[in-house]
């Protein structure tokens, strides 16, 4: 039977959930990161990406609505969050589709729901679908915890690869660049809730297991794209420690 | 553990970070330097965590492009933008009591905190 984790330990449980899935296991992940994907690969990324990460206040703004009242800084933070994504500065998918332009795309292809695969559409509904349905803690810890707290370390590895070998200019991948600062916030705050409000074995083993399937959607995902954009042109061969399918 | 000094409004704040801290984050965070650190998009366009840094600018990377295009030539007057520095080693800085301008206007609106 599972006990009552403290803070620390609950903490390392949940960076564990998310770490065996890690999307820098994909091999979109390892191809991007290793200067193999050509600019029409990055487009198509592009265009899938715009319809996981586009709707993310609308994902926050279902749990902000279903936070108890009295969770104030939890309510505060997953405002704070919508805003950032929005209107804080640049909002967050115009840069993402001054990358695609600079990818050779449009802002017409890029917004268009048909131009994303069907397990991009599967990913976009599950973030809904726990958004909508689970408790809000274990949204919290579904959407921030396991999906945007990956972001900064995926970044981290793709960014100087955009810049030295795809010979992108700053400006092209300032998107990149913002989510390593923002979303490091994000995903931090977000365990600070988690580890609060998960206060019992139940709620602690939603959560972890929201967790490991977050995680879990968005390596699929980026698997996907691999199969869906990549392998024709890119045999799986040709790429170094990979993680072929999702177990 | 690196040691952080920031001067603001005629107060002294003293804290220790881990190394690789982007103090942005920490005080987005609620850790310190928050509540003492203004700070804004944390994105490099607002400028409103601009700082001077008083000691230990020989440790910080050279200012990348969104420094330079919105700090322009505040840099020589050792302006930095917090947001976009990762610090590993002990610094003093002070943050104005009215934010710089950024020298590109904003597409949007920057939050003040």
């Amino acid at each position: 039977m599972p006990e009552l984790m403290n803070h620390v330990d609950f903490r390392t449980a949940l960076e564990n959930a998310i770490k065996g899935k890690s999307a820098n296991k994909a091999p979109f992940s390892i191809a991007w990161a290793s200067g193999k994907l050509s600019r029409e690969h990055l487009a198509r990324w592009a265009e899938n990406h715009f319809h996981y990460v586009g709707p993310f206040a609308d994902y926050l703004a279902y749990v902000y609505a279903r936070m108890p009242d009295g969770f104030t800084e939890a309510k505060d933070f997953l405002l704070a969050n919508m805003y950032e994504e929005e209107i804080g500065g640049d909002r967050h998918t115009d840069l993402l589709i001054r990358f695609a332009e600079a990818c050779g795309t449009t802002r017409a292809r890029v917004t268009d729901p048909d131009n994303m695969s069907a397990t991009t559409r599967g990913l976009q509904s599950w973030c809904y679908a726990v958004a909508m349905r689970e408790d809000p803690i274990v949204a919290v810890a579904g959407l921030v915890v396991g999906l945007e707290s990956q972001v900064p370390s995926i970044y981290r590895r793709q960014t100087p690869t955009l810049r030295d070998k795809y010979k992108f200019t700053d400006e092209e991948v300032e998107f990149f660049d913002l989510h390593i600062v923002s979303d490091e916030i994000h995903g931090e705050r977000g365990y600070q809730i988690v580890l609060e409000h998960a206060n019992t074995v139940e709620l602690q083993q939603r959560c972890l297991k929201i967790c490991e399937v977050g995680a879990q959607m968005r390596l699929l995902y980026t698997t996907a794209l691999y199969w869906d954009y990549v392998a024709k042109d890119l045999p799986i061969e040709q790429l170094d420690m990979v993680e072929r399918k999702v177990a | 553990m690196p040691t952080v000094t920031l001067h603001r409004d005629g107060q002294t704040y003293r804290g220790e970070i881990d190394t690789n801290t982007n103090l942005v984050v920490k005080a987005g965070i609620r850790q310190f330097p928050y509540p003492n650190l203004r700070y804004g998009c944390g994105m490099g366009k607002c400028a409103k965590c601009a700082c001077r840094v008083l000691d230990g600018a020989e440790h910080l990377p050279e200012p990348n492009w969104k420094e330079k295009q919105r700090l322009g030539p505040h840099l020589e007057q050792g302006y930095r933008l917090l947001c976009q520095l990762w610090l590993s080693h002990d610094i003093e800085i002070e943050q104005d009591k009215v934010p710089l301008a950024p020298l590109k206007a904003e597409p949007a609106q920057g939050e003040t905190r």
